[in-house]
C-alpha cells in the first residue's frame, strides 16, 4: 500500500490534483506565500538520508488516477521528518557543549534546532539526553514520549526512544514500566 | 527660618540706643556676627550640599529600562521566509540599505542579499560580525554563505527591539563606558563644550565672569559659562530653572563634585547623563540611546560628521532636532566640525568631506513602543511572575522573547484587510477581532492582535476578550469519545435527531442545528467536520460532560469550567490566548505545551538570570488525537471551515473548527498548519449580535493569514496502535481502494469493523497496476 501511494501521489502531483502528497525529501510539503513562479522552482534540498513520503488517503478511486476528479482528503505520514542540515548542526554544538558540561547552552542550542526541525524525532530524544544530564528525569521523559510520537515506523527511532525510556523510567524508579518499554525495543 | 530668627534678635538690639562709637563698633560687630553666622550656614550647606552630592553619585545607578527583542532570525538554508518579510526584518533590526559590506548594512537585488551583521552576543553563545550571502527562491533561502567572518551553516542575525519597560519617568538610556566612545568623539565634545575641562576643578571662572557681565548687560540670563561638571550637576541634582541661587549651587555642588571624584568618572557619567531628544513620553537620555534612536546605530561605529550631530544637538536637543529641523542640524553640525578643524583635531579636508555627507539620521526612531502593544502586554503578565515591576523598569534587564515580526505583520495585515472587507467605513458597524498565532510544536507565541488597530495600547482582547467559544469546544468532545475505541470509532453512526432535556428545576433545554435540519444518521466524523449540534451533544451526554471538562483542564484551562450539558456547544467563555493553549495539546499529537512568550531574561551584561524552557507533557491519548486531527483535516477540506481554500492553496494540508455563538455575538475559528496554530475572533465589545459566522467572520480572517505566510502543511505521523482501512461509507464495512466512494480512515487497532464489502474493481486494479508497471 506504501508503495502504491507513493506511485499514486507522485502521478498526482504531476497533475496538481491532490492536496497532502509531498516529494520524497523528508518533510511535509511546503507551501510558499504566493504561487510560485514556474520559471524559478526552490532549488532541490540534500537531505541527510531520503525517507519515505509523507502518506496521503486518496479517496473514491473509482477511475485511473489522471482522470480523476481533484478529491482533497486528510494528509499523514508513516514517520517523522528528517533533520535539516542547520538543525544537525546546531545539535553537533549542543553535543559539544554538554561534553563540556554546559548544559544549559546545550539546551538553549537544541531548543534552536527543534524550532528548525520541529518534527524530527531526533531533536527530542536529544532534549531528553540533555535533560538527564540535568537531572532532571521527569521533562527527558516527556521528550522521549515526544520524540517516539514522532517516530511512527521508522525502526531505528522507535528502538533509540524506547531504549532511551526504558533507561529513563529505570533512573526514576519506574522498574515496570522501564521493562515495558525494553520489550517495545526489542521487539523491532 | 534660623537666618532671619537671629536677624530680629540683632535688629531688636540695636534699636535700644547706644552711643555713636560704641554704635560704629557696634555695627562692625554685628557685621562681624552676620559674616559668622553666614559663614556657618555656608558651611552647614556645604556639608548638606556636599552629602547629597556623594550620596547621589556614590550610588549613581542609573534607571535603565529593559529592553524587549523579538525573536533572532535564524538565516541558514531552508529558513521560512520571503523576500519582503527578510527586508522587513532587517530594517526592523535597525539594518540599512548600503552596499552591505560596513555592519549594519545589507544590499538586495531581487531575492538576492548580501547582509553585514553587527555581531550580538547570546548568552549561549556569541554571533560574531560575518559578511552574509543569500537567495530567497521560493519563499526559502537558498545558498546561503558567510563571505567574511567564522564559517557556520546557520547564524543569528540580532534582535530587533521591540519594545521597553520605562520607569514612571520615562527616562530611556544605554548605558556606555568611556571605551565605547568612537574616535574623535571626546575631542569634538569638549571642544565644544568645555575646552578646558581637564583643568578646572568644576567651575570656569572666567567663563562665569564673561557670563554674568553678558547677563547684567541683557537684564536676564541669556549665556551660561557652564563646564561640563556644571551640566551634569544641573541635569543630576537640580531642577531647570534659571535663578541665582540655583547657580550658586551648582557652582558650590561642582566642585564638590570635582573633589570627590576623577575627570573620567564624571564624564562618563555626563555622557549618560545628557538629554538629547523625546519621543512621544519617552525622553532620550545620554549618548549611547541617543546615537540609537538618531542613526540606528551603536555609538562605537559612528562616523565623524554623525557625532559632530550629535555632540552640536547637546546645546537644544528640540531646538536642533535633526528629524523636525534639518536645516537647523545641519548647519549646527558643521558648525561642530569647523571648530574641530580650526583647533587642529581634524584636517581641512576631512572638515570638507565630512561636512558634504549627510545627516544619516534614520527617517523613524529605530523601533517604536507602540509597535506591538498587545504582545508586549503579555509578555509583561509573564515576568510579573518572576519580576519585580521596580527591576524591570531600572535594572536593564535584556528580554528575549519569541516575537517573529514576520507573523506579526501577517496577522496584522489579515485582520485589519478583513475587517475592513466585512465591516467598511473604520469600524462603524461595530466588529472588533483579535488573533494569537503560536509556533505548533514549541508553544511560543509569535504574534498577537488586540484589535483592529494593532498599535491602541488599550483593550487587549486576545488576552481579556473572554467570551463563549461556541463550537471550537466540540473536538474535545469528539477526542473524549474516541478515547473509548471499543464505544467509538470515526465512523460510528450517531443520531441526528432533536431532543428536550429537562433539568431538575424545571428548564428545558432544546439544542439545535445551525441549519435547523435533522439527517437521522450520521457519522461520527462527519457530525464533526459539519460541526452538527445534535449529534455532538448526545454524543457529549454518553461520555459525560465532566471528562470534556477534563480535557480542556489537562490542556491548561485554569478557570472554572461550567458543567452543564450547554458547555457541550460551547457555553465556556475563554479568551483567544486560552483557545490558542487549549488547541495546542490537539495540534501537536496530545502534547500539552505552555504558551510561552519570553525564551529568555538576561542581566545588562548578558547573563543570564532565567530562562523558560520548551516544555511538553503527554496529556492526550495520541491515538485519538489522530482520528480527532483527520476530522479536523476533513473540516478544512469538504466541512465548515472550506471556504478557507478559496484563499489558500490547496497544496497547504490545514486542520481547524469554526466556532459561532447564538445571534452571530461571536465568530471563531481555531486551526493549525504543520508549523504554526491560528486562533482567530471577530465579535463586538458590547457583545452585540451580528449577521457573522465562524465561517465567515474569523474564518476570512485565518485563511488570509494562513495564505500569507510560507509554511509546511499538516501530516501528523500515524501514533502507535492506529492503522488506516478502506471503507465503505455506505455501510462501514471495509471494503476494496478501487471501490466506489471508498475512504481511507484511522482507527485505533482492534476497532475497525469486521465486515467487508466487496465491489467490482478489477478493471481499476488492472489500470493501476499497469501504472505502477511504467514505474
Amino acid at each position: 500500500m506504501t508503495k502504491a501511494n507513493y506511485i499514486t501521489c507522485g502521478l498526482l502531483a504531476g497533475a496538481l490534483v491532490l492536496g497532502g502528497c509531498a516529494t520524497s525529501n523528508g518533510t511535509s510539503i511546503y507551501v510558499p506565500s504566493a504561487p510560485a513562479p514556474g520559471f524559478d522552482p526552490p532549488p532541490a534540498r540534500v537531505e541527510p538520508e531520503p525517507a519515505p513520503a509523507p502518506q496521503t488517503s486518496p479517496s473514491r478511486p473509482a477511475v485511473s488516477p489522471a482522470e480523476r476528479e481533484p478529491t482533497p482528503s486528510p494528509s499523514y505520514r508513516d514517520e517523522g521528518e528528517t533533520l535539516s542540515g542547520a538543525a544537525a548542526s546546531l545539535i553537533r554544538q549542543a553535543d559539544s557543549l554538554l561534553a563540556q558540561g554546559n548544559v544549559p547552552a546545550a539546551i538553549g542550542q537544541l531548543e534552536r534546532a527543534q524550532r528548525i526541525s520541529p518534527r524530527s524525532p531526533e531533536v527530542y530524544f536529544k532534549l531528553s539526553e540533555a535533560y538527564v544530564a540535568a537531572n532532571n528525569l521527569g521533562a527527558a521523559e516527556q521528550f522521549t514520549l515526544k520524540g517516539l510520537s514522532l517516530a511512527g515506523s521508522n525502526v531505528r527511532m522507535q528502538r533509540t526512544g524506547w531504549l532511551l525510556l526504558a533507561d529513563i523510567r529505570r533512573a526514576r524508579g519506574n522498574v515496570a514500566g522501564a521493562n515495558q518499554a525494553e520489550a517495545r525495543a526489542s521487539s523491532l | 527660618m534660623a537666618k532671619s530668627a537671629k536677624s530680629r534678635k540683632n535688629s531688636k538690639k540695636s534699636a535700644s540706643g547706644k552711643a555713636p562709637a560704641s554704635r560704629r563698633s557696634g555695627l562692625w560687630g554685628i557685621l562681624g556676627r552676620l559674616i559668622l553666622v553666614g559663614l556657618v550656614i555656608l558651611a552647614g550647606w556645604m556639608v548638606y550640599l556636599d552629602a547629597v552630592v556623594t550620596d547621589r553619585f556614590e550610588g549613581r545607578r542609573f534607571e535603565v529600562p529593559s529592553r524587549v527583542y523579538a525573536r533572532p532570525l535564524e538565516l541558514y538554508d531552508g529558513t521560512s521566509i520571503s523576500a519582503g518579510a527578510l527586508g522587513r526584518e532587517l530594517e526592523l533590526a535597525g539594518y540599512r540599505p548600503g552596499n552591505g559590506s560596513s555592519p549594519g548594512t545589507y544590499s538586495r537585488s531581487g531575492g538576492r542579499f548580501i547582509i553585514s551583521t553587527r555581531g550580538f552576543t547570546f548568552s549561549d553563545g556569541a554571533e560574531p560580525k560575518r559578511r552574509l550571502a543569500l537567495t530567497v527562491s521560493g519563499d526559502r533561502v537558498t545558498d546561503f554563505r558567510v563571505l567574511i567572518g567564522p564559517s557556520s551553516p546557520i547564524v543569528r542575525l540580532e534582535p530587533a527591539q521591540i519594545g521597553g519597560i520605562y520607569p514612571a519617568h520615562k527616562e530611556d538610556r544605554i548605558l556606555i563606558q568611556l571605551s565605547d566612545l568612537p574616535p574623535l568623539f571626546e575631542d569634538t565634545l569638549l571642544a565644544v563644550e568645555d575646552r578646558n575641562f581637564y583643568q578646572h576643578f568644576g567651575v570656569a571662572p572666567m567663563s562665569i565672569a564673561r557670563a554674568m557681565w553678558v547677563n547684567l548687560q541683557a537684564g536676564r540670563v541669556v549665556q551660561g559659562g557652564s563646564t561640563l561638571t556644571q551640566q551634569l550637576v544641573k541635569n543630576f541634582f537640580l531642577s531647570r530653572e534659571q535663578t541665582l541661587v540655583r547657580k550658586g549651587n551648582e557652582a558650590l555642588m561642582s566642585v564638590l563634585l570635582e573633589w570627590h571624584y576623577d575627570k573620567q568618572d564624571i564624564l562618563e557619567t555626563y555622557l549618560n547623563e545628557v538629554y538629547l531628544g523625546q519621543a512621544g513620553v519617552r525622553s532620550i537620555h545620554g549618548f549611547g540611546l541617543a546615537s540609537q534612536f538618531y542613526f540606528g546605530e551603536p555609538l562605537a561605529e559612528l562616523d565623524l560628521h554623525q557625532v559632530a550631530l550629535l555632540v552640536g544637538m547637546v546645546k537644544g536637543p528640540s531646538y536642533y532636532d535633526p528629524r523636525r529641523h534639518p536645516e537647523r542640524a545641519l548647519e549646527r553640525r558643521n558648525l561642530v566640525i569647523d571648530v574641530l578643524a580650526s583647533n587642529g583635531s581634524i584636517t581641512e579636508q576631512e572638515a570638507m568631506r565630512a561636512k558634504a555627507r549627510d545627516l544619516g539620521v534614520t527617517s523613524r526612531p529605530s523601533f517604536s513602543e507602540n509597535r506591538y502593544p498587545a504582545f508586549i502586554d503579555l509578555v509583561r503578565r509573564h515576568l510579573a511572575r518572576d519580576y519585580r515591576e521596580e527591576d524591570l523598569q531600572s535594572e536593564g534587564l535584556r528580554i528575549f522573547t519569541t516575537l517573529n515580526p514576520a507573523i506579526q505583520y501577517a496577522s496584522e495585515f489579515s485582520v485589519k484587510q478583513t475587517l475592513d472587507r466585512i465591516d467598511p467605513g473604520n469600524g462603524d458597524g461595530g466588529l472588533q477581532s483579535a488573533m494569537v498565532v503560536t509556533s505548533r510544536d514549541s508553544g511560543e507565541v509569535l504574534a498577537l492582535v488586540g484589535g483592529r488597530d494593532p498599535r491602541f495600547a488599550g483593550f487587549n482582547r486576545a488576552l481579556d476578550a473572554s467570551r463563549p467559544i461556541g463550537s471550537l469546544v466540540k473536538p474535545f468532545v469528539y477526542l473524549a469519545a474516541l478515547a473509548q475505541p471499543q464505544r467509538y470509532t470515526l465512523i460510528t453512526p450517531l443520531q441526528d435527531k432533536s431532543f428536550a432535556l429537562v433539568f431538575d428545576n424545571g428548564q428545558r433545554w432544546e439544542p439545535k442545528n445551525y441549519d435547523g435540519l435533522e439527517r437521522g444518521d450520521v457519522a461520527l466524523h462527519t457530525a464533526l467536520s459539519r460541526s452538527y449540534n445534535l449529534p455532538t451533544v448526545r454524543l457529549g451526554l454518553d461520555v459525560g460532560v465532566d471528562s470534556v471538562v477534563d480535557l480542556l483542564q489537562d490542556l491548561g484551562v485554569s478557570e472554572a469550567i461550567p458543567h452543564y450539558p450547554s458547555m457541550l456547544l460551547g457555553a465556556v467563555p475563554m479568551a483567544p490566548v486560552t483557545v490558542a493553549q487549549v488547541y495546542q495539546g490537539l495540534a501537536t499529537s496530545g502534547f500539552n505545551t505552555p504558551l510561552r512568550t519570553i525564551r529568555q531574561v538576561t542581566d545588562a551584561s548578558g547573563e543570564p538570570l532565567s530562562r523558560y524552557p520548551l516544555a511538553v507533557e503527554q496529556v492526550l491519548d495520541p491515538a485519538a488525537t489522530h482520528l480527532v486531527q483527520y476530522a479536523m483535516q476533513e473540516t478544512m477540506q469538504e466541512g465548515t471551515g472550506r471556504g478557507a481554500y478559496r484563499r489558500i492553496s490547496r497544496d497547504l494540508a490545514l486542520a481547524g473548527k469554526t466556532g459561532t455563538t447564538d445571534d452571530g455575538r461571536d465568530s471563531w475559528f481555531a486551526g493549525f498548519s504543520g508549523d504554526l496554530l491560528a486562533v482567530t475572533w471577530v465579535g463586538r465589545d458590547d457583545n452585540g449580535p451580528t449577521s457573522l459566522t465562524g465561517a465567515s467572520g474569523a474564518l476570512p480572517v485565518w485563511a488570509d493569514f494562513m495564505a500569507s505566510v510560507p509554511q509546511h502543511g499538516l501530516s501528523p505521523v500515524i501514533p502507535d496502535g492506529v492503522q488506516y482501512h478502506w471503507i465503505d461509507p455506505q455501510t462501514g464495512a471495509l471494503t476494496d481502494e478501487f471501490c466506489e466512494g471508498a475512504r481511507l480512515v484511522p482507527f485505533i487497532a482492534g476497532s475497525e469493523p469486521t465486515q467487508t464489502r466487496n465491489c467490482g474493481g478489477t478493471l481499476q486494479r488492472q489500470l493501476r497496476s499497469w501504472f505502477e508497471g511504467l514505474f
